[in-house]
């Protein structure tokens, strides 16, 4: 700093006004203020009108349920919302979780131990995820087009690794995984706590969360500012497909077997909790905590209306209403 | 604030409009069945539905969001489990992916009905529970239904072919067995190929099989779909081959009354349904129920095609049912 | 390039000779000679297409030029890339690309050298620092934000301005390059942003200023440089000099 630095005390009471935080009222008129808060206020809303018409939703054996229901989600929110947050896509999200699955039966059934499978089977949708963001910077393909091939590539991987054969993974560990509480918990939950910390620190705490959101935002400036912006994005992919393994042993764990099948819900969902989150969709705006409380609400939502009994059909109907709702919402965002 | 306006007021609507009151019923019953996105699902859940109906038990039908969803439907599962239902009906999208689900239903000792596809009974041993029954269709039977038909149809020796789904599918394989089984020695099996559960194929390799065989007699074909393919290749061929499909569409039905399609032997995800909930029903009475119930399975031809398509999706004429035995 | 007058080495912070740049077939400028003093406002003026904002690039790392030598703080500098100049001290501050809309003027403050506090392997943010510096490096230039947690994107383009150049001064660069730092602003910020850059000459930071502003120039300068159709035409001492003379340099009338 070539600057004075007796300067500063004089100069001060010129310079930066104290932040003035607006009183409790401006901020409930303001609608940026709602948008930024969209999944916490849909979430407190579902619970009230839940725990209203429905007796048992605030069980504490419901409210453990839907947690449990909604850690593969909130793992696989954590990983889309670092892509999305880069102003990218990954539509291979699903697809990387049944490859893992996949990978994690056929070694478990090779006997080579459950660990060596989960390791391998994080390892391979990592590679994945790498491979995608090597193709959309080095390559130069929009991150839609790369993500919808690998999902296509993968899913044909899967089913020939797997012959199209479910793989039964009958493993103590992994049942003792999906079944066990520590507290008031269960394992995968604790699993998605662990996520949303590490990813919270990693994207509100570290240089690569600043240059994430740079490169999101307007990736020109901050590389003219000397940020990589394609290694970021290398790596948010990496981190997206890291989310997928995680997921996929979550998932093997709660089902007991291994299936070629690809749960689209599980894509779709992880975006509109994003958006429900208040991540834009253009990039440089992400939390973490948001998107998880917006897998959250999702899977109250489904819980609860199943307790009502509401048809399968109107579910999907009920999601489809609210993220746009949320997205409606978002256009407030400031 | 317009969120949550919105939010209540439409989940509010959601919730005043579709529920279904629970009470003055006999029984509750909570289904699960496999994806909706599927008219075979659909059609099991209007059986379910309406047997409920007509037998006085409430009940309330869940389903995955797709054939994908083992982790949804076991997360709808899991929420029915912690409300207070007599009998839970189950159609699980793989052999395991329920049975963590069903731990708290078996711990409440409340009747677990399996229906469509089965649950592995090792899996369910080690989580501490077994099924109080199976309803279900028994490929291999619906297969040689449509063999002994075809012995009928052909004289002894006659050349046949068949034409099956997917390579390795499980279904399809118990379909072509039955049918082998049924014609051992009394029909040749010239030829056996895969279209994939799809019509455009079946076609083309019915048009190649034909050319290849003039003496056919007659196909098999593993599924509807592929049967009305091969239909029209034989139409095309103008010979008199008969062909036999099996799953009992709309489709294949109205071929059959018209004349077209020969036979087709009819499965009823309708009648799985309302099997099931008539289990539930002996169930939550308290009757021992049979470990495993045969779902009919019907030969539908020229003469009884009209009354089955009347009746879709219910079977046109009676059909053994010894649980609406048991419940007389 | 007989119209240039030479200064001794050991008073330019950066200077150049024979430079040259084409694009294709396209000529940007040819055999340039340039040089900025030390503690010095230097304004290069042109009509569009002069050649100004180009060269500037080629002094600052973004294009690498086709001949000639560049020479800063007394070495010579081939920068290949932006990050190497900046590294040398040399800041930009660009016309469009000079902020994230989406972060915080703090973090835009720190944006690419974040101070971090290492806690075993990892390094975390030292946000709380980061912030008292900020407000730090804003009072010494006397800027008025409403708050270093603001998004940027709320603010307006003097305040969005004045923070870009801030964060190239408080780099503690040498030197600090503007490109048309006042084209998009209205009058008021205009002047704001002006007494931010002889703010910055008073603490000793070596400018170099593109403008189209004759005004300005003259008001904010100590040399400037004049360029027309990719050469460098003239030089003068601001103190020296008219604003019809600047009209008459630019335009190639006299």
């Amino acid at each position: 700093m070539s600057l004075p630095a007796d300067n500063a005390p004089a100069s001060r009471q010129a310079g930066v006004h104290e932040e003035s935080r607006p009183s409790l009222a401006a901020l409930l008129i303001d609608p940026s203020f709602w948008a930024d808060w969209a999944s916490v206020v849909g979430l407190v809303g579902l619970v009230i009108l839940f725990g209203v018409t429905s007796p048992v939703f605030l069980s504490v054996a419901n409210m453990q349920a839907i947690l449990l229901a909604a850690a593969i989600l909130v793992v696989l929110s954590i990983g889309q919302t670092f892509v999305v947050a880069t102003s990218g896509i990954d539509l291979s999200l699903a697809a990387s979780v049944m490859l893992g699955a996949v990978i994690l039966g056929l070694i478990h059934a090779a006997g080579l131990g459950i660990f060596a499978a989960c390791v391998l089977a994080v390892l391979a949708t990592s590679a994945i995820g790498l491979m995608n963001g090597l193709l959309i910077t080095a390559g130069r393909i929009p991150d839609f087009v790369v993500t919808l091939g690998t999902l296509s590539g993968i899913t044909g991987l899967g089913l020939i690794l797997s012959g199209g054969e479910p793989t039964m993974v009958g493993s103590t560990f992994l049942l003792k995984l999906a079944s066990g509480y520590l507290g008031p918990f269960g394992y995968p939950v604790w699993v998605a706590i662990a996520a949303v910390l590490v990813a919270h620190v990693a994207l509100y705490h570290t240089r690569f969360g600043v240059h994430l959101l740079a490169t999101g935002g307007q990736a020109e400036s901050a590389s003219a500012l000397g940020i990589r912006t394609n290694r970021v994005k290398i790596a948010a992919y990496t981190i997206s497909g890291f989310c997928a393994g995680i997921a996929s042993i979550l998932l093997v764990a709660r089902i007991g077997s291994a299936e070629p099948q690809i749960n689209t819900s599980l894509l779709l969902n992880s975006v509109a909790a994003v958006v429900l989150g208040g991540v834009s969709l253009f990039g440089g705006r992400a939390s973490i905590l948001g998107p998880a409380i917006g897998a959250l609400m999702l899977t109250a939502l489904v819980n609860g209306l199943t307790l009502l009994s509401v048809s399968a059909f109107y579910q999907p109907l009920a999601v489809g209403v609210i993220v746009v709702l949320a997205a409606l919402i978002m256009r407030y965002q400031k | 604030m317009r969120m949550f306006n919105c939010l209540a007021l439409g989940a509010g609507l959601l919730a005043t409009t579709f529920a279904v009151p629970a009470h003055a019923e006999d029984a509750k019953v909570a289904a699960i069945v496999k994806g909706l996105d599927n008219p075979f699902f659909q059609t099991m859940q209007k059986g379910i539905e309406e047997q409920a109906k007509a037998d006085g038990v409430g009940v309330n039908v869940q389903a995955a969001a797709n054939m994908g969803d083992a982790t949804g439907q076991a997360d709808k599962l899991t929420a029915m489990a912690l409300q207070d239902y007599d009998c839970y009906l189950v159609n699980p999208i793989s052999v395991s992916n329920l049975v963590q689900a069903l731990v708290p239903v078996a711990q409440k000792k409340k009747p677990i009905v399996n229906i469509d596809s089965t649950i592995d009974a090792e899996q369910a041993k080690a989580a501490g529970f077994a099924v109080s029954t199976y309803i279900g269709t028994d490929n291999v039977a619906a297969g040689a239904l449509a063999g002994e038909e075809m012995l009928k149809l052909v004289p002894k020796g006659s050349k046949v072919a068949l034409v099956a789904g997917i390579v390795g599918d499980v279904g399809s394989n118990a379909r072509i067995k039955g049918f082998k089984q049924a014609v051992e020695g009394k029909l040749d099996v010239v030829v056996m190929v895969s279209a994939d559960w799809d019509r455009e194929k079946a076609l083309t390799a019915a048009t190649d099989i034909l050319a290849a065989h003039p003496d056919l007699a007659g196909f098999f074909a593993a599924n509807d779909i592929m049967a009305l393919g091969v239909e029209r290749a034989v139409q095309t061929s103008g010979k008199d081959v008969k062909v036999i499909g099996l799953d009992g569409i709309v489709d294949a039905l109205k071929s059959v009354a018209a004349g077209e399609l020969t036979a087709t032997v009819a499965q009823y995800p309708y009648v799985v349904g309302a099997m099931g909930v008539e289990a539930c029903k002996l169930a939550a009475k308290g009757k021992e129920l049979p470990a495993n119930v045969p779902a009919p399975v019907l030969l539908i031809n020229k003469d009884n095609a009209e009354a089955s398509l009347k009746n879709f999706p219910r079977p046109g004429g009676d059909y053994p049912d010894p649980l609406r035995e048991m419940l007389k | 390039m007989s119209t240039v007058n030479h200064i001794a080495p050991s008073e330019a912070i950066l200077a150049c000779q024979g430079l040259s740049k084409h694009f294709g077939g396209i000529r940007a400028f040819t055999d340039v000679g340039f040089q900025a003093r030390r503690g010095e406002v230097t304004a290069v003026i042109g009509d569009n297409g002069a050649g100004k904002s180009t060269l500037i690039r080629c002094l600052v790392g973004v294009h690498v030029p086709d001949g000639g030598t560049i020479y800063f703080d007394g070495r010579q500098q081939p920068f290949s890339n932006p990050d190497e100049a900046r590294k040398s001290g040399i800041e930009t501050v660009h016309q469009n690309l000079a902020l994230i809309d989406e972060l915080t003027v703090a973090q835009n403050l720190f944006l690419n050298r974040e101070i971090v506090r290492r806690i075993g392997p990892f390094a975390l943010l030292d946000r709380k620092a980061m912030k008292d510096q900020a407000r730090a490096m804003l009072s010494r230039l006397s800027i008025n934000v409403p708050s270093v947690t603001q998004r940027v994107r709320r603010l307006s383009g003097g305040q969005r301005q004045a923070i870009s150049i801030c964060r190239a001064a408080g780099s503690g660069a040498k030197l600090v390059v503007m490109d048309e730092p006042t084209a998009a602003l209205g009058v008021q910020e205009t002047a704001n942003v002006e007494a931010l850059i002889r703010k910055l000459r008073e603490q000793g930071v070596s400018v170099i200023l593109i403008s189209h502003n004759f005004d300005q120039v003259r008001r904010l300068s100590d040399q400037i440089w004049v360029m027309r159709a990719g050469k460098m035409v003239a030089t003068v001492r601001s103190s020296e000099t008219t604003g019809n003379e600047l009209v008459a340099l630019v335009t190639g009338a006299a």
